[in-house]
């Protein structure tokens, strides 16, 4: 499965992977991370509750960062195992300065998923990825925000994590955004 | 030959035990001390198992006992070779890989067990096989049929260098001359995909081993319980007279249930053994999408030679098909194909190149049709396109090529999955082509209604498609019948029951013979307790072999009754009939003997009995045919596509079969109603999509689309009978026979219905989806 999108941050190239390589600022803006932490140079463990319709599990893993190009691009490496089954993935992500102090995030990569999350959590995972991933980049929009603030103040940053009841609800309306944009629904509506 | 009760629409005497919910089925099966399995099967579908942990499921309470390959010691052994290549085919390569019954080393599918539970319950059972820490080492995973084959590919088996499973060329008369004499030489490519069987019924066992009998028991829903006993017996060592196995009512087989043996089918009575306790295990849905066989993946390069008038001058044909991890089914599917790809006509020039691969996909074995319907579509897509090109009517290309009545029985030249000569045995095509064109209304159709509608701007389509079916095959079946002093009749037979009705059909035979009421008839099938010499329900073979060994059981005990009563009655043996369970002196009704008071005298408690007789009124008789019998049969419907949904609406369908001697034409409309409704999940709902690491992307019936009664039409069924020359009750299998030709027909009709696009169909299974990508791809070529 190709994963891919993009995302405009407030913030400097290096404000923005300053921010990508905070683990509390990423546990916090992945719904369901219950932990991350550095093992090793470039290298983290976590532990995140997934769930895909059905599907519903803890996953534990490695994250690994590599090919690091600061400010500009880094390679992620996932591999993660559950109940629910298990999932791979490489990805690139590329930081560019748009020029007026916000910075474009673009990200490729490919995921493998296998078990019950591939077996019958399939049709869903689409649009429950880019649901983790839309809703993370709302909070980490907001937690840019303090992380600036904050080191303006002098003061430690206080980071809001996401709700299971957010994330609850960004996946139905992605869910339902995902069937009314399909083309034989906008042909039927155009008649 | 007139019957009284044989082609008689009996209703089914299965039934009120089937719907009042009294007839017994694995999961039925409950037994003091049981206990409950479960088992820790690879996500992966190609790993190295590093290391496993069964501490921490061990600890919960509850559990009895935790398995892995390690365990099994020298019991631990692949499964054995179901069915090896035909002997006489020369030049084949065979690459014997069987499944195992626990995984050792390196996992190969998905869905392969690692280790099992055994727990007081399944819930614990479950909840164990969950705290099992299982190290792996994910490899790349071998999926496509042409890849695996290039140099350099991962490997399955890593003790073969190759993906090869089988490889070999059958070949008839000259290809390469008639291709010369052609007119029109056409080729085409064919991508055919997976399905699952899918019964109602998921797979079960209890395995019950006795410890002061020293004897197992064990209830299977399998089709092949005789082999199943002889295997385990084999397995475990022990003496066959030692193990009982049971298939009970099953509730649906279609193939996958003769697999002998599945992982599981092994593991549970050596477990049993060990503990000396029952065991059971019943398949969940989600298992039984990767566990149990499937079938159909083949892509085939075809080549067809024509004159100009539509005459078929020769048909070559390269194709590969994938069995999967495992081929314990030796070469069956791929020899059924190519022993289909000629369908019904009379080709003169084949040739046949087959290419046999493991993949990392789950292991591939005969599904309802077990490799007909590639080869009929292949056959039926190739004339459609045939005639489109020569701009001849293509019912009309059909009729020239079929072989003539007076041809039979027809020699093809090629080895079939029995490793006889394919030899057709009898038919008569066209009458029965003619009488569904007939029925469907076809010239009317396409003259009248097919214009009008279109003017109304529907989407509305005609597809009939022919086919064969080679049936009956050997090697033998078995059945004893005999008289009860009550004047009742039991009888029993090896192949066991999956909804075929074989207590009602077989019961009509032996009613016929000994003159009794067909409820007076008590039959057991699937039971090596009662009958314990056969091979399975397979080939749709039970109404051909189980019934002729019936029927000459029965005949055989006629014998007896005639000769008992002609000595009691004092009147030659042709003066007596046997009617209401009586022999009777023909022209002095008062004159009789019941069949019960013959049983008795029969079986004396004192003075002799004769020198070279046997006691009682009973017989055991066999049955095997040299050969198969061929059935022949025709679908057609017409059917509407929804041009914005592609959903459709079957407005008509018909079928005309010709299964010879019909047993119950009750129970043939059924197996008919079934594999239709089979034929039309391949065709247009049914696939099961595996990524490119051989994950499958929909183990769940909210995602793998099963018809439901929605989508069923209403089927006109036609009977036609040439009876089968070469067994007595002159009958004909029909049990796979609704499955076959539809895909063939959907790829016609739906073709026919959006002429406006030009479509042409090459691959099935076809789905909605797939049927509105197709149509774009047309638009953005164009």
């Amino acid at each position: 499965m190709k994963v891919e999108g993009e995302h405009i941050f407030k913030g400097t190239q290096k404000q923005v992977w300053d921010l990508f390589r905070d683990t509390e600022v990423m546990a916090t803006a992945l719904p369901g991370t219950e932990k991350m932490e550095a093992v090793g140079e470039n290298v983290y463990e976590a532990v995140m509750n997934v769930r895909v319709g059905p599907v519903a599990g803890k996953f534990s893993g490695n994250l690994v960062i590599s090919n690091e190009n600061f400010p500009e691009t880094y390679t992620m490496t996932v591999d993660g195992r559950g109940k629910p089954g298990f999932l791979k993935g490489v990805g690139d992500v590329i930081l560019s300065d748009q020029g007026d102090g916000s910075t474009l995030m673009k990200y490729t990569g490919e995921v493998q998923i296998g078990g019950k999350l591939a077996g019958v959590g399939q049709r869903l995972i689409d649009t429950v990825s880019k649901s983790i991933i839309n809703q993370a980049f709302d909070i980490l929009d907001q937690n840019l925000v303090e992380r600036t603030a904050a080191e303006a103040e002098g003061r430690e940053a206080e980071y809001q994590g996401a709700s299971e009841k957010d994330y609850a609800a960004t996946v139905a309306k992605d869910l339902v955004g995902g069937v009314l944009s399909a083309p034989w629904v906008k042909k039927l509506k155009g008649k | 030959m007139t019957y009284k009760v044989i082609g008689k629409r009996v209703k089914r005497v299965e039934d009120p035990r089937l719907l009042t919910g009294q007839a017994l089925f694995v999961g039925d099966v409950s037994l003091p001390g049981m206990l409950y399995a479960a088992f820790f099967r690879s996500d992966y579908a190609h790993a190295k198992v590093i290391s496993i942990d069964i501490s921490q499921a061990l600890e919960i309470p509850g559990v009895v006992g935790v398995y892995t390959a390690e365990d099994m010691g020298d019991d631990w052994e692949p499964g054995p070779p179901l069915v090896s290549p035909p002997p006489t085919l020369e030049n084949v390569v065979f690459n014997s890989r069987r499944q195992v019954p626990l995984v050792k080393g390196k996992v190969k599918h998905a869905g392969e067990i690692i280790a099992v539970v055994i727990a007081e319950s399944r819930y614990i059972a479950e909840d164990a096989a969950e705290e099992i820490l299982v190290e792996f080492e994910p490899l790349p995973a071998v999926v496509d049929l042409e890849k695996c084959l290039e140099p350099g590919s991962v490997l399955v088996h890593d003790d073969l260098d190759t993906n090869l499973a089988a490889h070999l060329i059958q070949n008839k008369g000259d290809y390469e001359g008639a291709r010369k004499e052609a007119d029109l030489v056409i080729s085409r490519r064919f991508h055919l995909d997976r399905g699952a069987a899918a019964a109602l019924e998921n797979r079960g066992i209890v395995a019950d081993w006795d410890e002061k009998n020293q004897h197992l028991t064990v209830w299977d829903a399998t089709q092949s319980p005789i082999p199943i006993r002889n295997g385990l017996a084999a397995r475990l060592g022990l003496r066959t007279h030692q193990v009982r196995v049971v298939a009970p009512f099953v509730g649906g087989g279609f193939g996958p249930k003769i697999m002998m043996f599945y992982a599981e089918e092994m593991v549970l009575p050596w477990i049993s053994m060990k503990l000396g306790k029952p065991i059971k295990w019943i398949e969940d849905r989600r298992e039984n999408f990767y566990a149990t066989t499937q079938e159909r993946e083949q892509i085939h390069d075809v080549e067809m030679a024509l004159s100009k008038e539509g005459h078929i001058l020769g048909i070559k044909q390269k194709f590969i098909h994938d069995t999967g991890a495992f081929n314990p089914y030796g070469l069956t599917t791929p020899l059924n194909t190519q022993s289909h790809s000629m369908g019904g006509y009379d080709v003169q020039n084949y040739y046949s190149d087959l290419t046999v691969v493991f993949t990392n996909k789950t292991i591939v074995t005969p599904v309802r049709g077990a490799g007909r319907p590639q080869g009929i579509y292949i056959v039926e897509r190739m004339l459609d396109i045939a005639a489109r090109e020569l701009e001849l009517d293509p019912m009309e290309v059909r009729r020239l090529n079929f072989i003539p009545p007076d041809a039979f029985p027809y020699d093809h030249e090629i080895i079939d999955q029995a490793f006889a000569t394919l030899i057709f045995d009898s038919g008569n095509y066209e009458p029965a082509f003619d009488k569904a064109l007939e029925m469907l209304g076809y010239e009317d159709f396409i003259k009248n209604e097919q214009p009008r509608l279109r003017a109304e701007g529907k989407y509305v389509g005609i597809g009939i498609v022919p086919f064969v079916e080679t049936t009956g095959v050997g090697p033998y079946e078995g059945a004893r019948v005999s008289v009860e002093p009550s004047g009742k009749i039991s009888a029993a037979t090896g192949v066991g029951t999956q909804g075929q009705s074989h207590m009602t059909a077989f019961a009509q035979v032996i009613a016929e013979q000994l003159g009794v009421e067909v409820s007076d008839v008590s039959m057991v099938t699937g039971d090596t307790a009662e009958f314990h010499w056969g091979t399975g329900t397979f080939a749709s073979r039970g109404a051909v072999v189980a019934g002729n060994a019936v029927n000459a059981a029965a005949g055989d005990v006629r014998l007896k009754v005639l000769k008992l009563a002609s000595k009691i009655l004092e009147t030659p043996e042709e003066e007596l009939v046997l009617e209401d369970g009586m022999v009777r002196v023909a022209d002095k009704p008062d004159q009789s003997i019941s069949l019960g008071e013959l049983a008795l005298l029969a079986n004396p408690l004192r003075g002799a009995v004769e020198p070279g007789t046997e006691p009682g009124l009973e017989s055991t008789k066999y049955f095997g045919p040299a050969f198969g019998a061929t059935a022949f049969g025709v679908h057609g419907m017409i059917l509407e596509v929804d041009p914005e949904t592609m959903m459709i609406n079957i407005r008509k369908y018909i079928t005309v079969e010709d299964c010879g001697t019909m047993i119950n034409p009750l129970v043939v409309e059924g197996q008919i109603h079934g594999g239709v409704s089979m034929g039309i999940g391949n065709a247009y709902y049914e696939k099961l999509h595996y990524d490119e690491n051989a994950q499958l992307l929909n183990a769940s019936l909210a995602d793998y689309l099963i018809p439901g009664s929605t989508e069923m039409p209403h089927i006109e069924v036609h009977h036609a009978n040439t009876p089968a020359p070469n067994n007595e009750l002159g009958t004909k299998g029909v049990g796979e026979a609704g499955a076959i030709p539809v895909p063939a027909v959907f790829a016609q009709a739906l073709e026919n219905a959006l002429h406006d696009y030009d479509l042409e169909i090459l691959e099935t299974p076809l789905s909605p989806n797939r049927l509105y990508e197709l149509l774009q791809e047309k638009e953005d070529n164009s």
